[in-house]
């Protein structure tokens, strides 16, 4: 079976034009990869020195030889041959969770020693590339990540902005994901640390890049360096590219390119964005998008810290059915036509949220659309007094249509609890603004403001097992489930994982879970792992997806016991945890009017008055 | 007090000018006799919001600039002649990209801080461009007021008090530098808007228009670096 899975592999990357043709190309190819590399990674060749140092030595001549690369991939082949068939084994015998109970036991070592021994299987592909086998795939399983060390010293120099860091220093460098934008004409459009404008160069090769690979009709995907993944999205006329040492899978870095793409597409709309590049190649995207740098690094910081993004899931506060449904009420009253979705959010968390039925027909309001609007609320929060009236796009409902969004705390001056009405009608400012009013009376009313303001993330204790120190449960199985939004439920994270740290290191152990669990190439439904200071267990049904995280000491049986122990008490707080029946309003007398594919619409992307600005 | 709304907003019904004035005052709100609404245009981070926060809690935001998304919309009660006087004002993002829904809302007020940044050439070009905007979307007779913004940054000062002078007297609008750092002619200038648009609103025939210049040259003076 893996000698198959291989093949595949070996046909993905064989894409190219024949042998003969491939060496010139490839020469240009490498010059431009060595520009790259010059710029993103001078220091590769020392780190590779270190730990092996004749790899160093090879390193030029590899790149331009392609036999050499070839032998390299060979080298690396066994190691990935050892990974898949232990991942085909775990993948058959773990779908049913009492016969793993006992087979799996003495996996666990193996298991954790295959984690010991990644770590060097990071480095090929580049010479890959070089070789112009394009179409790139991520075949080395990307070992645990290692501990955080850059995220807790980023946070600190609050006062100074990224944009105004030395893009030379090797602190630049250190950074553990860069995420760039650029434009098809290789305009840079967004870093996420330093300022474009000195990055124009390397944006250039990155470019350059593109449309070398572009030019043999092909599409590159990702490279792969001892220490990076470089992993490239092109979307309509943008390119985004993400170069990250987090050790993520390729496809966790694209999904999150693509949620990049997904909030520029929000502030601008799709169809705008292709009509001004259709018009003007080389136009400086940066001037649209001018204040908006706050937004796109708000959203990668959420990215990096919030798990919603990863399982693609919104989190909802937990609060006490009755106080639910008494704010949907509210909420329900509170409508004035073309009003399309009300949503209550409180410490960053959905409280409710209700639709408007004829819009929801057509299509159901994404996760991704949701986190793209709690991450313009989270970033342009901070002076909170004032009701915002502002257009945004959610570009899973409908990219190239505006809704407008009416934003406004409920609690000033703490600014905890925040409404979020979204209109189809620009003018509707004032009508809006009358919801909130009668939302805030009767809210007042209620004493609903100090009732949320008691309702907070619960404990892992409350659970009540006590090897289990954490866990994110998904589960697809709600109720009137095509027109729900897709939930999870997760504790708050406790000792040890207090500190910014050690979060993002449980993090990054989810991530891992989530990568093996979600391979293109060899998906698995439960993975019992044992890594150095704790335990993991991931398991995906068609009914739930669950990521639990145990005490290192935790035997398997006492693992399985704990998590019939958990789902059983997820279904008894289900009401709680979860928005069990999302609510409806009607308030579209016409239903032509609403924002899906309606001629106003229409209007609404071409009035922006963009293209004269060109 | 509700006597003299009650007569107030009769009046202003005979005049044709009822839009002025609110038929009932939000109940969380401050107490207010009448309303007007004022906007904040101008390039983007001339330092409207800051003007806004510095007039609305006296603060100044320093730190990280952060770009105002759409537009933001606050009130605040200021006393004119004994009279409560409501702004409604609407601060809006410098971007091209929110100007199809700022435009929806220029004929909405009656007054418009203009803005520019001393400090920022270009950003002081762009005023007759916004001139003309404001030409073609604004009410017609609308309270004007230029305002050359950061005028503590005098080191960094490319933009004459002269030219802004110049520019304010040749589109007969008033003029003054603020410093929302400082604090500096912020609060003046919201106070003459107001007073123009209470004294516009309340106007009976026989008695003198309220010449908003002259208030302002007369309070300018008074003013000193300190603020008022």
């Amino acid at each position: 079976m893996e000698r198959d899975n291989h093949q595949g592999e070996a046909q993905g990357v064989h894409i190219s034009e024949p042998p003969s043709e491939s060496s010139l190309p490839a020469d240009t190819l490498v010059t431009s990869l060595s520009l790259l590399g010059n710029h993103m990674f001078p220091d590769a060749g020392e780190k590779q020195e270190e730990i092996n140092s004749t790899a160093d030595k090879e390193e030029p001549a590899e790149l331009q030889q392609s036999d050499v690369a070839l032998k390299e991939h060979s080298v690396a082949e066994p190691h990935s041959n050892q990974l898949k068939r232990l991942e085909t084994e775990e993948a058959e015998t773990s779908v049913d969770l009492n016969n793993v109970s006992t087979q799996s036991t003495d996996r666990e070592k193996e298991d954790t020693a295959m984690d010991n021994d990644q770590s060097d299987s990071g480095e090929f592909v580049v010479t890959m590339l070089a070789k112009a086998k394009l179409e790139e795939q991520g075949i080395g399983v990307k070992g645990r990540s290692s501990p955080l060390l850059e995220a807790g010293t980023q946070e600190s120099p609050a006062f100074m902005s990224h944009r105004d860091e030395d893009v030379t220093a090797e602190s630049w460098r250190q950074h553990r994901k860069h995420v760039f934008v650029l434009s098809e004409a290789g305009k840079p459009i967004y870093s996420r640390y330093g300022s474009e404008e000195a990055l124009s160069s390397t944006m250039g090769v990155m470019m350059a890049l593109v449309s070398f690979v572009q030019s043999g009709d092909n599409i590159i995907r990702s490279v792969y360096s001892e220490e990076h993944t470089v992993v490239f999205l092109q979307k309509g006329p943008l390119v985004l590219v993400c170069v990250s040492s987090s050790r993520q899978s390729e496809e966790q870095l694209r999904g999150e390119l693509l949620y990049v793409y997904y909030q520029i597409v929000s502030m601008l709309t799709q169809a705008s964005i292709s009509r001004i590049f259709e018009h003007k190649k080389n136009y400086d995207l940066r001037r649209l998008l001018a204040g908006s740098e706050k937004i796109l690094d708000g959203l990668l910081n959420l990215v990096d810290s919030d798990p919603s993004f990863l399982l693609a899931a919104v989190h909802c506060l937990p609060l006490a059915c009755s106080l639910r449904d008494s704010l949907s009420q509210i909420l329900q009253k509170a409508i004035t036509p073309n009003l399309v979705f009300s949503i209550l959010i409180a410490k960053n968390q959905l409280l409710t949220i209700v639709q408007e039925k004829t819009v929801i027909e057509d299509t159901r309001l994404e996760p991704a659309d949701v986190h793209l609007l709690l991450n313009l609320i989270g970033a342009s929060s901070a002076f909170q007094a004032g009701e915002i009236w502002t257009p945004i796009c959610l570009p899973l409902f409908n990219p190239d249509c505006y809704f407008y969004a009416y934003i406004s705390y409920l609690d000033p001056p703490e600014c905890t609890v925040c409404l979020l009405l979204l209109s189809t009608d620009k003018e509707a400012f004032y009508a809006v603004a009358e919801c909130k009013r009668k939302i805030e009376e009767a809210m007042a009313a209620q004493n609903s403001l100090s009732l949320i303001a008691k309702a907070q993330s619960y404990s892992v204790s409350q659970v009540g097992v006590s090897d289990l120190r954490h866990f994110m449960y998904k589960p697809f199985d709600v109720p009137d489930n095509y027109r729900q939004l897709t939930q999870f439920t997760s504790p708050e994270m406790e000792a040890p994982y207090t500190s910014e740290e050690e979060k993002m290191r449980l993090l990054d152990l989810y991530r891992f879970m989530h990568s093996r669990i979600h391979s293109t190439s060899r998906p698995l439904k439960l993975i019992y792992h044992v890594a150095e200071r704790e335990t993991l267990l991931a398991w995906v049904t068609s009914k739930f997806e669950l990521y639990t995280c145990f005490s290192p000491l935790v035997t398997k049986a006492c693992a399985i016991t704990a998590i019939t122990k958990l789902l059983r008490w997820i279904k008894k707080e289900e009401d709680r945890l979860f928005i069990r029946y999302p609510p409806k309003y009607s308030t579209t007398p016409n239903p032509s009017k609403s924002s899906r594919g309606g001629k106003s619409d229409q209007q609404d992307t071409t009035d922006n008055g963009y293209l004269s600005l060109l | 007090m509700s006597t003299r709304k009650a007569s107030l907003t009769d009046q202003h019904t005979k005049n044709g000018t009822s839009k002025y004035v609110l038929e009932r005052c939000a109940s969380i709100n401050e107490y207010y006799d009448i309303a007007f609404k004022v906007m904040l245009l101008g390039d983007s981070a001339v330092g409207k919001t800051c003007v806004l926060v510095r007039f609305k809690d006296g603060a100044f935001l320093g730190g990280n600039f952060i770009a105002t998304v759409g537009i933001d919309f606050r009130n605040k009660v200021v006393d004119v002649d004994n009279l409560k006087v409501k702004l409604q004002i609407w601060d809006t993002a410098g971007q091209e990209r929110f100007r199809s829904v700022t435009h929806a809302y220029y004929r909405d007020a009656q007054a418009l801080l203009l803005l520019y940044d001393i400090s920022n050439k270009p950003s002081f070009d762009n005023i007759r461009a916004w001139l003309t905007e404001i030409h073609e979307y604004a009410q017609k007779d609308v309270v004007i007021m230029l305002l050359g913004n950061k005028s503590d940054m005098a080191a960094e000062r490319v933009v004459k008090t002269e030219e802004g002078e110049k520019l304010a007297k040749e589109y007969g609008v008033p003029f003054m530098e603020t410093s929302a750092k400082t604090g500096v002619n912020v609060e003046l200038a919201f106070l003459a808007i107001a007073k123009e648009l209470k004294h516009r609103a309340t106007q009976q025939p026989n008695e003198p228009k309220f010449q908003i210049h002259d208030y302002i040259e007369s309070q300018k003076h008074k003013s000193g670096c300190c603020g008022l």
